[in-house]
């Protein structure tokens, strides 16, 4: 589960960093920035409604300091 | 310079503005510096001081800019040093919020666990560590600030996410707005943005208010607390500069700067605000999920 978010996660970057390189060499005509940007913004969002759903079917364990840990 | 490189190249004026900034800089720094060493002076008027003199230089620098493309004086080996500037800001964005992300992965994967015994660290954890178990999230073996409990994902991180996504949906609304030559709906859903990122800045104040007074988690409680307040916090103050961007953004749209088909000083405050989005996902996966 772990790993899968991950993996979400770095496409994200990779669709923001492509959104950069078209930011870059575009000049402004080309409409590949906002398109990048958009599937970014909308894969986070499907990605953050997964990590709720995650947490709720507990496929994600709640982190406690040790000492508070119940024994 | 000659006639025909003008023509190449914008050359601007006799730039006051460097100097200004080199200033403001320093005056911070000594500031800063006065305010962690001072014992007597606790507030670090020297720092505001050039803080202030900082923020001065921007006003005034950035806005002999916006005046000089408005009057169409640059060309395009300007727009392509813009974009050129742009992407060695970025890189140097990602390269600081890789290192305190570093910090992070590298004491939770490798030192916490050496030091609980993991591995190479056997002999470590029982000659000077006895007892520790190296388990994150941990203030670590020297239990520096005392017990802590951390911050639930699932109440105020929960919120900042979705504020912080909905604001990064709201700006994508007005780029592709202006694209299409839309400017009032440009300017309602920049508004939207800039109204989002402040609440998401004040849920974060009231996080940073909760951890001190109720869970005893401060920047002082070790290894968890100092990756933990250096990473949010740094994001915050990203994303307080992304605000104040959109908003001089907003007031140029009003202004009738930019145009669809030429708008870079949009695209790139957008792509920022995108980029500061990113972190806070990683921020919110790494540090408060995971």
């Amino acid at each position: 589960m772990k790993y899968f978010i991950i993996v979400i996660f770095l496409f994200i970057v990779f669709s923001l960093g492509s959104a950069m390189f078209y930011l870059v060499k575009g000049k402004g005509q080309s409409q590949n920035t906002v398109r990048f940007l958009t599937v970014r913004v909308a894969i986070s969002v499907l990605l953050f409604l997964f990590i709720i759903f995650a947490a709720y079917m507990g496929w994600i364990e709640p982190k406690q300091p040790p000492f508070l840990a119940p024994n | 310079m000659s006639e025909a490189s003008k023509d190449q190249y914008y050359v601007p004026h006799l730039a006051k503005w460097p100097i200004v900034g080199s200033i403001g800089l320093t005056v911070t720094f000594l500031g800063a510096i006065q305010a962690l060493n001072s014992e007597t002076s606790i507030t670090p008027w020297f720092m505001f001081l050039g803080i202030g003199i900082i923020l001065f230089m921007m006003f005034g620098w950035f806005g002999e800019v916006i005046k000089e493309s408005e009057e169409k004086l640059y060309n395009t080996q300007v727009d392509t040093s813009f974009r050129m500037g742009m992407i060695w800001f970025i890189f140097s964005e990602v390269m600081f919020f890789g290192a305190f992300f570093g910090a992070l992965f590298y004491a939770r994967t490798f030192s916490v666990p050496w030091l609980g015994g993991e591995g190479i660290g056997l002999t470590t954890n029982e000659a000077l560590w006895s007892g520790y178990e190296g388990v994150w999230p941990t203030n670590g073996p020297g239990d520096l600030n005392g017990r802590f409990e951390i911050i639930d994902p699932y109440h105020l991180p929960l919120v900042n996410t979705l504020l912080l996504l909905a604001s990064s949906v709201t700006i994508t609304i007005a780029h592709h707005a202006l694209r299409a030559n839309n400017r009032k709906q440009t300017i309602i859903w920049l508004i939207a943005t800039v109204v989002l990122g402040a609440i998401f800045i004040f849920f974060q104040a009231e996080e940073y208010v909760l951890a001190y007074r109720e869970f005893n988690l401060k920047l002082s409680s070790g290894i968890y607390g100092s990756t933990f307040f250096m990473l949010t916090g740094f994001h915050g103050m990203h994303v307080t500069l992304g605000a104040i961007m959109i908003s001089v953004i907003t007031i140029r749209v009003i202004r009738g700067h930019f145009r669809p088909e030429s708008h870079f000083g949009f695209e790139a405050v957008a792509w920022y605000w995108h980029f500061v989005d990113v972190v806070w996902l990683g921020l919110f996966i790494f540090v408060y999920i995971l």
